[in-house]
């Protein structure tokens, strides 16, 4: 049997399910609001049995979205700090000289590879860019959602730069995900045509040895450090 | 010895003649019965005890658009018979009513159209109080019916003092009593025979469009310096994503229920006035008190919500419009910076096989 490394853990493959069907949910309800006078966006409406609804099971997806991120965000504070897991998403001066060596090799300019560990560049850019554009969007969302209670502290106007704003990081979140989220995890030719381990939760041990050596060397000890008791992973 | 023209001049005379023998037929048949209609005081009693005038002016008829093509009988029908036969008419308002279907015959597509509209169905029901074309158009004395155009509010306010009077001191009646020819009147939004019923939702979801017919016409709003944009920003805005997707879904919006605030909720519909009227609901003075009508509990703050109709700019809304330029750079920075590495990714990808 092949060698596997366990890459998720059951919360993490969890809050990816729940962040997938809300985004689509979210995505599904929201798009045809902004694009209220397009055909499509009225037949989708008409479809969800109109727009009241639409923006009921928007407002419903929203409440569990920041649900979600707040459960999210307490338990890793909560696991970090007490120390049972290594703050590995948090972006460090590596990671900008990986992002470099990596563009480096893409144009040819050198063979070098960057070696990540538990997590590259791009995987936390794309998390603290889910993390950050999410909390954006719970914060503009719930503002949309109770405009006469905002405006009873903060001037009118926070109402239409909450819309354009949400609007906007709403529309800018689908293309992240439709190009670069897709790409990674279904085009990419590394991992072409689905790359399960988000799911499944594990990954082999040639790819710990492509993608994460670093991690790879922490956890099998070939570092020069001696392992204490290794820690989790978040 | 031929004479080509011969034929085609023959045609000309024979149908001028022809033209000219019906002109005559018409004059003689209108001073055969106004020999005894052109009487004064020429008049009968109803079985009802209703006194019945039954003169015609001379006159009237002659002014009148049907002066010169209609014999009395092709409305009158059946009454060419010296003596007229008995009618079975108890009083006035059965006698008009046998009226009701005389203009049918010619006028059939104005005539279905009100049969279908809200006097036509009044009618239907029972309700004499309704009007029939004559009590809008005139009998004898039938005309063009917008000619002025002030002739169809007053003839509407015949029947409907309090809303014409209303109307009459809008923004668009005291212009049109100053002779302004761009305002409407009644009969531009209610229509003039296919009337609906104005209190059906279905009719109501509609009104936006009503009044986008002439606000977003720049030639006519261009006159009074009025923006061409509002119906635009409104139907951005929330009130107009739920109206136009309500609109989308036609008369299945339930009856009687109320939809979102539509145009004529903030600005007002017979009273609607100029946005800078001391009294306009719109005035930011008094805006949160229309805010209210809708959103009790609505604070000072609350009607900065809306934009007034203004696109974001440096000057009105900076922050929505800093807001908004700052997607315009950043999304397609973001989007283009991601697909580039993605595609870089490729070619080394390719590169190295």
């Amino acid at each position: 049997m092949k060698e596997t490394f366990v890459r998720f853990s059951r919360r993490q493959r969890a809050e990816h399910v729940l962040v997938m069907s809300l985004f689509i949910i979210l995505a599904l309800t929201g798009f045809p609001q902004k694009f209220s006078d397009a055909a499509w966006a009225r037949g989708t409406l008409a479809l969800m049995g109109g727009v009241e609804i639409a923006r009921a099971l928007h407002r419903f997806a929203g409440i569990a979205f920041t649900l979600l991120a707040v459960a999210h965000v307490g338990t890793s504070i909560v696991l970090v700090t007490s120390g049972r897991v290594r703050p590995s998403m948090i972006p460090g001066r590596k990671d900008f000289s990986d992002a470099i060596k990596t563009l480096r090799y893409y144009l040819g300019a050198s063979e070098e590879q960057a070696k990540f560990d538990r997590f590259d560049y791009r995987q936390k850019f794309e998390y603290w860019g889910l993390l950050m554009g999410g909390l954006l969007m719970v914060a503009t969302g719930l503002v949309l959602y109770f405009p006469l209670f905002v405006t009873r502290f903060l001037p009118g106007v926070v109402i239409p730069v909450a819309k354009v704003a949400h609007s906007n990081e709403g529309l800018m979140a689908f293309l992240v995900v439709i190009t670069w989220h897709i790409y990674n995890a279904h085009f990419n030719p590394d991992v072409f045509p689905f790359d399960p381990a988000i799911f499944t939760g594990k990954i082999s041990r040639h790819r710990m040895e492509v993608e994460h050596p670093l991690e790879l060397e922490r956890l099998t000890g070939k570092a020069d450090a001696p392992p204490e008791s290794p820690k989790k992973d978040a | 010895m031929t004479r080509p023209w011969a034929a085609p001049c023959a045609l000309v005379l024979a149908l001028l003649a022809q033209g000219a023998v019906a002109q005559d037929a018409v004059e003689q048949e209108v001073e055969f019965c106004l020999g005894c209609h052109g009487e004064k005081d020429f008049a009968t009693e109803l079985p009802s005890g209703d006194k019945m005038s039954l003169t015609v002016d001379r006159g009237t008829i002659a002014a009148s658009v049907h002066g010169k093509g209609l014999r009395c009988t092709d409305c009158h029908a059946g009454m060419g018979e010296i003596p007229h036969p008995e009618r079975a008419v108890k009083n006035t308002a059965e006698f008009h009513a046998g009226f009701r279907d005389a203009c049918k015959p010619c006028h059939f597509d104005k005539y279905a159209l009100s049969v279908d509209g809200v006097h036509g169905k009044q009618l239907s029901e029972g309700n004499e109080m309704a009007p029939g074309c004559v009590d809008c158009h005139g009998a004898h004395d039938v005309a063009p019916a917008g000619k002025p155009r002030t002739k169809i509010s007053d003839t509407c306010a015949a029947c409907h003092p309090d809303v014409a009077d209303t109307y009459m001191k809008s923004v668009h009646g005291v212009a049109l009593a100053a002779g302004n020819q761009d305002v409407p009147v009644c009969s531009d939004c209610h229509r003039a025979h296919d009337i609906s019923d104005p209190r059906v939702t279905s009719w109501i979801v509609k009104t936006p469009e009503l009044c986008a017919g002439c606000h977003t016409d720049a030639a006519r709003m261009s006159k009074y310096g009025l923006s061409t944009n509002v119906v635009q920003t409104y139907l951005s805005d929330f009130h107009g994503v739920t109206a136009r997707t309500t609109k989308a879904r036609g008369s299945a919006a339930k009856e009687g229920a109320r939809v979102t605030a539509l145009c004529i909720d903030c600005h007002g519909v017979h009273d609607i006035t100029t946005t800078r009227a001391e009294n306009s609901p719109v005035l930011r003075a008094n805006l949160v008190k229309t805010c209210r009508k809708c959103h009790p509990g609505a604070s000072e703050s609350f009607p900065d919500a809306w934009l007034s109709h203004y696109e974001p700019s440096l000057k009105k809304a900076p922050m929505v419009y800093a807001v908004k330029l700052f997607y315009m750079i950043f999304i397609p920075f973001i989007i283009g910076g991601l697909v580039l590495q993605m595609l870089l990714h490729l070619w080394r990808v390719v590169v190295n096989r």
